[in-house]
């Protein structure tokens, strides 16, 4: 059966980004603080949006991240924040983080999240571990693998919390292990091993380009579900599910940076051969990057677009 | 040696408020025009007093550099803002059909600015290359397809520029330098946008990490590029000497994205190792980039020092 799912980021509302601006202007250093019943209601209203789109599981919509790692970062103790950098291939930029001592997680990092569980608990938190670490300077710690250890320890106790409070689906992000080199990952399944020691699904999110790269190594992180982009790599991604078996897959095959609206005859096409050449027990489809690179009408379109396969399969 | 500005200048406080008075309805186009033409008058004054040599009318109607022309080009559709940073927003065009000439897009704004002023133009306009990049893709098979269409409709409107007098056309590609791979087809397009137009032709790039450019920036055909220097600290002069810079230098060397005004002497220091690159009489001396960002009096006072610090150059160099 095909559960719908989205990434993560979804647009502001508009009413929402005009409070940002008044509260927060356009950029902060370090984290936005809002009043919490303003974010209730931001969060409410894009949980709704996604259901109303036929999405099974959604997410907060990561309202107020400014960027995708200044949240995290800013939320932990080591961090300071600098320029504004490229964020991979988008005309998006964010803030880097820098290493300024050690990591440590002094208080919960998804709050915000958590306002969210309280409204809808079929959600999904998304996390992030190795790819804040890339695309952060480390001007702290001797070893990279110091620095990763500790990351991987504020996180266990995030994700342990997360757990603690019945949240059902936990994803990590990592559009940079994609580039990982061969014996890092290795050194990175103790870590991961760490983290996805849990009684919740845990989701591997990769994006922006294939796997082939991570497989087999990935596959003994302990992860429940991978979570692959064949909107940027049909075809390597489709040799990984030829070749290595694996019980649960995130399918990204409709593109969530461009509002161009998909054949759904191309994509049922697609997912076919992913099915018929896989054997998973858990199947979710879902646009291949979050939803915040489109305008918010084409946001919904997308969304609208990932739920009426449904139909095609019934 | 010429001084001369990338393109956009603060706009005045009474033109912001009277253009969101326009959006909410409350004055009428005229009353907007109106507006419009007298910034300009004011700017133009602004660059006239500080005693720049070639000009350009401050960029008042553009909000942005793409969707101003996306909106103003067949082909192009915008369903609304995405975020570029943080909670800033630009609004982002589909490119939903085949690109081609409809309006013009700064023919007007030139032919008002050669009334108002005797000075030298330049017409800056951003590039296929860019607004593709900035846009979505929903009818072109590749991305390729989509900067070659589009730099025949900027190669009609630079042609009709020179028609009616323009001698001076500025290509803004600032997303060249992001995607060093694709820089084959930032080539062609050029190509394709200067094809016939009988112009001096610069193209202005900032962002980016120059070196990977480098050298196929230099088979560009165009007659100056323009660089941001001032912002990396004139460390990319190395690259230009590596490679035996050959074009006219379009030479960034005001911070905009500071506040602080520079002295007249570090202009002129700055302005030194430029000239060791090329001759005088093929530098350009101008800020990085547009000033738009700026409070408008930061603007015109480092134009200012930017202007005394190539006349008093001239003069020790006797040129």
């Amino acid at each position: 059966m095909i559960v719908t799912t989205v990434v993560g980021s979804y647009p502001r509302p508009d009413w929402f980004r005009e409070y940002l601006r008044k509260v927060a202007g356009l950029q902060k250093d370090l984290d936005v603080e809002i009043d919490i019943d303003v974010l209730r209601r931001a969060i409410s209203e894009v949980i709704d949006e996604q259901k109303r789109a036929g999405i099974d599981i959604p997410t907060d919509g990561q309202l107020i991240w400014h960027d995708f790692l200044l949240t995290i970062a800013s939320r932990l103790e080591g961090f300071e924040m600098n320029g504004l950098v490229r964020y991979f291939d988008n005309n998006l930029y964010y803030r880097i983080p820098i290493v300024k001592g050690r990591i440590r997680r002094v208080k919960r990092i998804l709050h915000d999240f958590e306002v969210a569980f309280e409204i809808e608990s079929k959600i999904k938190a998304v996390l992030s571990f190795y790819t804040l670490t890339k695309l952060s300077r480390n001007e702290f710690y001797g070893s990279y693998e110091d620095m990763l250890w500790d990351l991987c320890d504020a996180m266990r106790e995030e994700i342990r919390h997360l757990e603690s409070i019945g949240v059902k689906y936990i994803q990590i992000d990592e559009p940079s292990i994609l580039y990982a080199e061969k014996r890092e990952l290795e050194f990175l399944r103790d870590l991961f091993k760490e983290l996805t020691d849990v009684k919740s699904e845990t989701i591997l999110m990769t994006y922006f380009d294939s796997a082939e790269r991570i497989f087999p190594e990935v596959l003994d992180f302990g992860f429940d579900t991978i979570g692959l982009d064949f909107v940027e790599g049909y075809e390597e991604n489709l040799k990984i599910v030829e070749e290595f078996s694996f019980e649960g897959i995130n399918v990204g095959i409709f593109d969530g940076r461009n509002t161009k609206m998909e054949d759904l005859n191309e994509i049922r096409e697609r997912l076919e051969r992913i099915i018929s050449i896989g054997n998973f027990n858990r199947f979710y489809v879902s646009p291949n990057t979050g939803l915040e690179f489109l305008p918010r009408i084409k946001a919904y379109e997308k969304m609208r677009l990932v739920s009426s396969l449904k139909e095609v399969f019934e | 040696m010429k001084t001369t500005v990338v393109g956009s200048y603060p706009k005045p406080k009474w033109l912001l408020r009277i253009v969101k008075m326009y959006k909410d309805g409350e004055v009428d186009e005229e009353f907007l025009e109106e507006a419009y033409r007298d910034s300009v008058k004011s700017v133009v004054k602004d660059h006239e007093i500080a005693g720049v040599d070639i000009i350009w009318d401050g960029e008042m109607r553009r909000e942005e550099m793409t969707s101003y022309f996306a909106e103003r080009i067949e082909g192009f559709e915008i369903y609304g803002e995405v975020r570029v940073w943080g909670n800033a927003y630009y609004p982002k065009p589909s490119i939903v059909g085949e690109l081609r000439y409809r309006d013009e897009l700064a023919l007007k704004d030139f032919l008002y600015l050669k009334g108002i002023t005797d000075r030298e133009i330049k017409v800056p306009i951003t590039g296929a290359y860019t607004i593709v990049d900035w846009s979505f893709n929903e009818y072109y098979k590749t991305k390729e397809d989509a900067v070659y269409s589009l730099a025949e409709v900027l190669n009609r409107e630079f042609r009709e520029l020179v028609k009616v007098g323009a001698r001076y056309i500025q290509i803004d590609e600032p997303a060249i330098p992001t995607h060093p791979d694709e820089i084959e087809i930032a080539k062609n397009a050029v190509e394709i946008m200067v094809k016939g137009v009988n112009a001096y032709v610069g193209i202005h790039m900032c962002y980016g990490n120059y070196r990977a450019i480098f050298p196929d920036v230099l088979d560009f055909k165009v007659d100056q590029i323009d660089f941001e220097f001032a912002n990396r600290k004139f460390e990319d002069l190395k690259i230009l000497k590596e490679y035996d810079y050959d074009k006219d230098l379009g030479f960034g060397c005001i911070d905009v994205h500071s506040r602080r005004i520079e002295s007249v002497d570090e202009v002129k220091n700055a302005i030194r190792m430029a000239l060791e690159i090329v001759d005088p009489d093929r530098l350009y001396v101008d800020p990085d980039c547009g000033m738009k960002l700026l409070p408008r009096d930061v603007a015109f006072e480092k134009l200012k020092v930017m202007v005394k610090a190539v006349e008093e150059l001239k003069e020790e160099l006797d040129i």
